[in-house]
């Protein structure tokens, strides 16, 4: 089986060796990707230097863009499973085998690492906290599903998903709106729990005025996404 | 409306005119995407030509003043060109969002095949 790490980078020259060694360490089973979004830090330097396998966008693109590239290569290159983590040092690596184990167990085609089920390691601040229980909430009442950490980057997924977000993907903020496409076209979705690090670099790309656009543009796609029609 | 402001108006809308069309004969505007402000500047003309038809219309929507229904058939033409455009707009970044990936991933394969 093949298996695929997606790491979108875009100005992650701090963190992006430490995140590749810890694959090559913890998660041997897997082939990893590194999506660099253009960046204007030594991203791109640091990745030749070290022959980390990368793939280079002309143009920034976004989040979005910029792990659809990943799932598109996934899907060209004949992936049976694709995982999502994120180049700042959030994701532990060593959680990944015991998800695609799980995930094969239960049969989902999609496995969400979450903070929130063992409610251990780092939790986000509590205005984050709660944006999060309200996607939960909208989640919930728009698909009857109780996702419990929405908007968490930590997603593995199979062949049939891979093939979904290689044609369509939001192009920001993507987590919960894809999620809710998702469970729209019927497929199976699992939580896990995890324990996520706070970012060891970087910056998040949500803050301040950013939020209200956030919650707002987030909102608007959950709803458009629940009046689409899929037979 | 008074002659004059028929003839500003009138002058306006052919320097307008002209200019659009040479803009287009220079290969800087597409023809395709200039097509609804044609229809805005042929429109303006008539009813700046023939303000009859206008208080008629105006009359007819219950608007008192014909002027107001110039501005308002403006307004509203210009509302539908932005619109169009947004929707221009959205195509061409999927577009580029598609291209770029597309690259980026030819890249990626000539590099493997090396």
């Amino acid at each position: 089986m093949k298996k695929l790490i997606i790491i979108p980078a875009y100005n992650e020259s701090a963190c992006i060796e430490q995140t590749v060694r810890d694959i090559q360490k913890y998660a041997k089973e897997f082939d990893y990707l590194i999506v660099n979004d253009c960046s204007t830090d030594r991203t791109k330097e640091i990745c030749e230097k070290n022959e980390f396998n990368l793939i280079n966008l002309p143009i920034n693109l976004g989040i979005g863009g910029a792990v659809q590239t990943g799932y598109r290569y996934a899907y060209e290159n004949d992936y049976d499973v694709a995982v999502q983590i994120d180049g700042d040092g959030q994701h532990d690596a060593s959680f990944l085998t015991q998800m695609s184990k799980t995930m094969q167990r239960e049969g989902a085609d999609m496995l969400i690492g979450s903070r929130f089920i063992e409610k251990q390691g780092f939790q986000s601040s509590l205005i984050r906290r709660i944006g999060i229980v309200y996607f939960t909430w909208l989640i919930k009442l728009l698909t009857g599903t109780t996702i419990t950490d929405p908007t968490s980057g930590l997603r593995m997924i199979n062949r049939s998903v891979i093939e979904i977000f290689a044609r369509d993907y939001p192009k920001d903020y993507p987590e919960p709106e894809s999620v809710v496409a998702v469970l729209r076209k019927k497929k199976q979705v699992k939580e896990i729990p995890v324990i996520m690090r706070e970012r060891q670099g970087g910056s998040s790309s949500i803050h301040s005025a950013k939020s209200v656009y956030y919650m707002v543009k987030v909102t608007l796609a959950i709803l458009v996404e629940r009046l689409r029609r899929y037979e | 409306m008074s002659l004059k402001l028929q003839v500003i108006l009138l002058v306006m809308l052919g320097c307008l005119l002209v200019g659009m069309v040479t803009q287009i004969k220079r290969k800087k505007l597409d023809l395709k995407y200039s097509l609804s402000w044609f229809v805005l500047i042929i429109a303006l003309i008539i009813l700046t030509c023939f303000p009859k038809l206008l208080i008629i219309i105006a009359d007819f929507l219950g608007i008192t003043t014909p002027i107001n229904m110039i501005f308002f058939c403006g307004f509203c033409f210009s509302l539908v060109i932005i619109y169009t455009l947004t929707a221009a707009v959205s195509k061409m970044s999927d577009n580029i969002r598609s291209l770029t990936q597309k690259i980026a991933l030819l890249e990626k394969g000539e590099e493997e095949h090396e």
